[in-house]
C-alpha cells in the first residue's frame, strides 16, 4: 500500500507557471498564424451622435487593405447582450459612448489598418450627452434607447421600515459616491479567427465564457453553432471583464470576410473606452438603531451608471442591492434600486459585482453609528452580526458556514488592537479599521447554473481534465486538478487540465461568481466516481470477477484475494479495443428548499456567501493630506483551503485591488475625454503596498462544498476601501463620502 | 518609410535586422522575430513593464525604444535567459513560490528582477519593491513576486 495522498491543501506548483515564466505561453496575440490578416476598428469620437454618413473610399486605397466593415456588413445578428440585447457589435446609425465601434478595417500589416482606420470618413450630428444616472433617470428628452434609460429598477420593502425608524434612537443618513473602476487585467482584449476551407470558423478567445462566445459569433454569421469552434487561449486575467464577447464577434466576422485567419488586439486605450467597469454608483443610505446599538431599519436609494449598454448591469444591481445589508441583520428593510443607461462607458462585470460599492456605504455607516452611539466598533457589529439561522432581508436563512462570520470578526478585533498599539512616526497620524464582508456565491436562485466537467483516462496512465470553464489566471485547473488527485488517490503530478475546446469540452458556464472551485470540484468528485465505476465494470469483464467483488483503492484495483492490479493495466489494454475511459458531470448550484424561500423580494436572491474581515492601520500627514496604509491583515473564510498559495493570491491579489479602489483608481472624464491609460489611471504598484501585512485563513466546513470548500476569488477587494476609510476617520476625525481617498478630500480641500 | 538597417546582439548571438525606423523594438521582436515572451499591457506608454526586455545590462521598456537605438546594444529577453533544459533560478523562484497567476506580467518582473540582482546581489524589502515598482500586476498583490526574489537572494530553491 502507499501512502494515502494529500492532495489538497497544500501549495502544488501550478502546472501553467513553467511556460508562463518561461515567456513560452501563447496568449491570444501570441499565438502564430500564416497568412493572417490584422484589423484595427474605427471607434467613435463623441459620447452620443447620430452617422450620418460613413465614407470608406480613401481608406480602401490604403495599400495592403483588404476590407472595411459596417454594420449592413454583418450577415446575421447585429446586436448582443448577455442579459439584454441592446449592444450592437458595429453601431447602427447611432453612437451612445465615446469609442463605440463604428468600423472594422481588415490589412495585410497592422500598419496598413491603422492608416485605414484614419482614412474612414464619418460624418456624425452631435446630440447632446448626458452622464448623470440621476439625471438620465429622469430625462423624458434624452433616451437613449427605446425603453427608457432606465434598464432596470428593483423595489424591495420587508418588515417594518417606518416603524423600524420610529423605534430608533438615531438615525444615520448619508450619500456615497463610487468611481468607475477599470479590471485592469494587463491582457487586454484579443481575439484570432481562422475561417477553415469547411466553412466552420475557429475562434481563439480570451475571455470568461467561451460558450457564450460560440453563440453570439454563430448568430452574427448567422452560422450553425457547431460550425463554431471557440478555443481558449491562456488568459491574461479579467476579474468580470471579460464575460462580455465583443470582439470575438468582429474576430470572426474578419475572418469570414477575407475566408482566413484575422486577428484583432484592443490596445490599453481601447481597452479601457469598450470593455465593461466597475459600475459608478450613487447610494443614499439611512440606518436606524436603538440605544443599545441594535440595527431597527435600514432604507436605501441606490442609482447605478451602466453606460451606453446594459452588459451585466441589471445583475449588478441585484447583487448591489441584496449585499445593501452587509454582514448584519436588518429587520425592516426598504431599497430602491435603479440601473440606469448614460452615455458613458459600458459598465457591467467586475470581481465583487455591486458588493464593493454597498460595502463602502454599509461598514462606513456602522462606524459612523458606532461613534454617534459612543459604542466601540467591535462591538456595534458583534451586536447585529448574522449568525446561522437568521434570516436576511431576501428572506434567505443563513447556514452553518454563516459562523465563519463571527470568527472573522474575532480575529479582526484581535488585530485591530495590536494595530492600535503602534507608535506613528514623527509628525504624522496614525488611526485604525476593520470592515467586514459577505459576498455571494453563485448565479442566483432562479437562474439556471450548471456546470459539466469531464474526466478521461488516458492510455499512459495520465487523468485529463475537459475543464469547462476557463482558466483566467486564478488557478482554477490547479484547483481542478489536486481535487481530482485527491478524489481518485492518484498523484497531483498524474492529472493534467486540458485548454477549453467548444467542440471537446462540456459546458461548465462562465468562470465568475466565486464558484468555480466549488461548481468544478463538485462535478469532478462525481466523475472521479463514474470514472473509478467504469473501470471496476470493465476490469470486472476483463478479469471475469463480478464488478462488485472488486475494490478501487489509489489507483490500484484490489482482487478479492487481496491481490492487486495497477488500473493503468486495463486503461492500456482498453485502449487497444478502442475503449476510452471517461466520465463527465454536472453539478447543478443547488439551492435547498430549507433556506431559500419561494416567495421572493429579490429576483435572484444568493444562498451561500463567502466572509471576511479586513483590518488596516494608516499614517497620514496632516500637512500634505497624504495617505500610507503601513498594516493590513486580510482574514477570510474559504471552508477548506484546495491550494494554499492559490488562496493567499486570490487574497493578495484582492487586497491590492481594493486599495486601489480605496486610494488611487477612477476612471473620470477630463475635458470631455475619459482617462483612458495607465498614466493618469493609477494601479497599485508594489511600492504602494503594507509593509506590514498578513493573509489569514479560517476553514469552517461549507457542508456542500468539495472537501468542505467555498469560493475566495471576489471577497478579498470588498472590504478594504471601508477598511482604509475608517482608519483614515480614526486618524483624522475625517469621512471620506466618496471615493477614492484623495489627499484633497483629506484635508477638505476639493469643496 | 525607407527601411534601415539595424545590428545588435540578441540574447548572445550578433542579429542584423531589416525595419521601418518608426517601429520600436517591441514590434520587431513580436511582429518578426517571432519572441513573444515581452507583451504590450498599456499600449506604448511606457507604464506596465511587461515589454520589459534588458539592454547592455539594463532594464528598459521596449515599446519605447525604437529599433535605430539598439544598434550596437546587447539585448536580452527573457528567450534569452531560458536555458534550453531547464529554467532560471528566478524563473524557478518565481513558479515556486506561487508569484504566477495569469502571468502576463511575468516575463517583464523576472527580467527586472534579474537586473536588479546583477548589480545588487542582496536588495532588502524596499529595494526589490522599487526595483519591482514599474511593473504592474493585477493579479497577485506583488507579495509572492518579492517572495520569490527573496527565495533566489537566500538560496531557498527546491532542487
Amino acid at each position: 500500500m502507499t501512502e494515502r495522498i494529500a492532495a489538497i491543501g497544500r501549495s502544488a506548483i501550478r502546472k501553467d507557471a513553467w511556460d508562463k515564466a518561461a515567456g513560452k505561453a501563447l496568449y491570444t496575440a501570441d499565438i502564430p498564424v500564416d497568412d493572417l490578416s490584422l484589423g484595427s476598428i474605427v471607434r467613435s469620437p463623441y459620447h452620443y451622435a447620430r452617422i450620418k454618413e460613413i465614407d470608406r473610399t480613401e481608406a480602401l486605397k490604403v495599400p495592403g487593405v483588404k476590407a472595411i466593415l459596417t454594420v449592413d456588413d454583418i450577415p446575421g445578428a447585429k446586436i448582443f447582450g448577455p442579459l439584454i440585447e441592446d449592444q450592437p457589435s458595429l453601431a447602427d446609425g447611432i453612437v451612445r459612448h465615446l469609442g463605440e465601434p463604428v468600423a472594422l478595417v481588415i490589412a495585410e500589416t497592422r500598419t496598413a489598418a491603422e492608416k485605414a482606420r484614419d482614412k474612414v470618413k464619418v460624418t456624425y450630428q452631435e446630440l447632446d450627452p448626458v452622464f448623470d444616472p440621476v439625471e438620465a433617470a429622469a430625462s423624458a428628452s434624452s433616451q437613449l434607447h427605446p425603453e427608457g434609460n432606465v434598464v432596470s429598477e428593483l423595489h424591495i420593502c420587508e418588515g417594518d421600515p417606518e416603524g423600524g425608524f420610529q423605534a430608533a434612537d438615531v438615525i444615520l443618513e448619508n450619500t456615497f459616491h463610487l468611481p468607475r473602476i477599470s479590471p485592469g487585467y494587463m491582457e487586454p482584449e484579443t481575439s484570432l479567427a481562422v475561417w477553415e476551407k469547411d466553412g466552420t470558423v475557429t475562434v481563439w478567445v480570451s475571455s470568461q465564457h467561451p460558450f457564450t462566445d460560440q453563440a453570439v459569433i454563430a448568430a452574427a454569421l448567422d452560422l450553425p453553432i457547431d460550425k463554431v469552434r471557440v478555443k481558449s487561449a491562456v488568459i491574461g486575467g479579467a476579474f468580470g471583464g471579460k464575460e462580455d464577447s465583443s470582439l470575438a464577434i468582429l474576430a470572426a466576422l474578419g475572418a469570414w470576410k477575407v475566408s482566413g485567419a484575422f486577428r484583432l488586439v484592443n490596445d490599453r486605450r481601447e481597452s479601457f473606452l469598450a470593455h465593461p467597469k466597475r459600475h459608478p454608483a450613487q447610494i443614499k443610505y439611512k440606518l436606524g438603531a436603538a440605544q443599545d446599538g441594535t440595527i431597527t431599519a435600514l432604507e436605501a436609494e441606490a442609482y447605478l451608471d451602466t453606460g451606453a449598454y446594459a452588459s451585466y448591469g441589471p445583475a449588478v444591481a441585484m447583487i448591489l442591492t441584496e449585499t445593501l445589508g452587509g454582514s448584519y441583520r436588518m429587520p425592516n428593510v426598504k431599497i430602491d434600486t435603479y440601473c440606469v443607461y448614460t452615455n458613458s462607458p459600458i459598465s457591467g462585470a467586475m470581481r465583487g459585482f455591486g458588493s464593493p460599492q454597498a460595502h463602502f456605504a454599509v461598514e462606513s455607516t456602522l462606524d459612523l453609528l458606532a461613534e454617534e452611539l459612543g459604542m466601540d466598533p467591535i462591538e456595534i457589529r458583534a451586536k447585529n452580526i448574522l449568525k446561522p439561522g437568521d434570516d436576511i432581508f431576501t428572506r434567505v436563512r443563513m447556514n452553518n458556514s454563516a459562523g465563519a462570520l463571527a470568527a472573522c470578526l474575532e480575529k479582526g478585533s484581535q488585530l485591530l488592537k495590536e494595530y492600535q498599539a503602534v507608535e506613528p512616526q514623527e509628525g504624522k497620524k496614525a488611526g485604525v479599521g476593520l470592515a467586514l464582508a459577505a459576498q455571494s456565491m453563485g448565479l442566483g436562485a432562479n437562474i439556471p447554473d450548471d456546470s459539466s466537467h469531464k474526466l478521461e483516462w488516458a492510455p499512459d496512465g495520465r487523468i485529463l481534465i475537459h475543464l469547462g470553464s476557463p482558466d483566467l489566471g486564478q488557478g482554477l485547473a490547479a484547483a481542478a486538478e489536486q481535487i481530482t488527485a485527491e478524489a481518485l488517490g492518484l498523484p497531483y503530478d498524474q492529472i493534467q487540465s486540458l485548454p477549453l475546446d467548444t467542440l471537446e469540452t462540456p459546458n461548465g458556464n462562465v468562470t465568475c461568481a466565486s464558484r468555480m472551485t466549488y461548481m468544478v470540484g463538485n462535478a469532478l468528485i462525481d466523475a472521479a466516481a463514474k470514472l473509478v465505476q467504469s473501470l471496476i465494470e470493465q476490469a470486472g469483464r476483463l478479469l471475469e470477477i463480478p464488478a462488485e467483488d472488486l475494490v478501487y483503492q489509489e489507483g490500484k484495483l484490489i482482487k478479492p484475494d487481496g491481490t492487486s492490479l495497477p488500473a493503468v493495466e486495463f486503461i492500456s489494454r482498453l485502449a487497444e479495443d478502442s475503449i476510452k475511459l471517461s466520465a463527465e458531470s454536472t453539478f447543478s448550484f443547488p439551492y435547498p428548499a430549507d433556506t431559500t424561500p419561494q416567495h421572493l423580494p429579490l429576483g435572484m436572491p444568493h444562498v451561500l456567501f463567502c466572509f471576511g474581515a479586513q483590518v488596516a492601520r494608516v499614517e497620514v500627514d496632516p500637512d500634505l493630506g497624504t495617505v500610507e496604509v503601513t498594516h493590513f491583515a486580510a482574514i477570510h473564510d474559504v471552508g477548506k483551503v484546495i491550494n494554499r498559495q492559490g488562496v493567499e493570491g486570490q487574497i493578495e491579489g484582492g487586497v491590492a485591488t481594493g486599495l486601489g479602489y480605496a486610494l488611487y483608481e477612477n476612471m473620470v472624464r477630463k475635458n470631455e475625454v475619459w482617462v483612458d491609460g495607465f498614466t493618469e489611471y493609477l494601479l497599485p504598484t508594489a511600492v504602494d503596498l503594507p509593509e506590514n501585512y498578513q493573509t489569514i485563513i479560517l476553514e469552517v466546513p461549507e457542508e456542500s462544498g468539495p472537501y468542505g470548500a467555498k469560493g475566495i476569488g471576489e471577497i478579498p477587494l470588498v472590504p478594504t476601501a471601508p477598511a482604509v476609510a475608517n482608519a483614515l476617520y480614526d486618524a483624522m476625525k475625517v469621512r471620506i463620502f466618496d471615493l477614492p481617498i484623495t489627499p484633497e478630500k483629506v484635508l477638505g480641500l476639493d469643496k | 518609410m525607407k527601411e534601415i538597417k539595424v545590428k545588435f546582439i540578441l540574447n548572445g548571438s550578433p542579429i542584423e535586422v531589416l525595419s521601418s525606423p518608426n517601429r520600436t523594438l517591441l514590434d520587431v521582436l513580436r511582429e518578426d522575430l517571432g519572441l513573444t515572451g515581452a507583451k504590450d499591457a498599456c499600449g506604448g506608454e511606457g507604464e506596465c513593464g511587461a515589454c520589459t526586455v534588458i539592454s547592455n545590462g539594463k532594464p528598459i521598456n521596449s515599446c519605447l525604444v525604437f529599433i535605430g537605438q539598439v544598434e550596437g546594444a546587447q539585448v536580452l529577453t527573457i528567450e534569452g535567459i531560458t536555458p534550453k533544459d531547464g529554467y532560471h533560478p528566478l524563473q524557478k523562484a518565481f513558479v515556486e513560490a506561487g508569484a504566477v497567476q495569469c502571468g502576463y506580467c511575468i516575463p517583464g518582473a523576472v527580467l527586472v528582477a534579474k537586473a536588479l540582482l546583477d548589480t545588487n546581489p542582496h536588495p532588502g524589502d524596499r529595494e526589490i519593491k522599487e526595483g519591482l515598482s514599474g511593473n504592474l500586476c493585477r493579479c497577485t498583490g506583488y507579495q509572492k513576486m518579492v517572495d520569490a526574489v527573496h527565495l533566489v537572494i537566500d538560496g531557498g530553491l527546491d532542487d
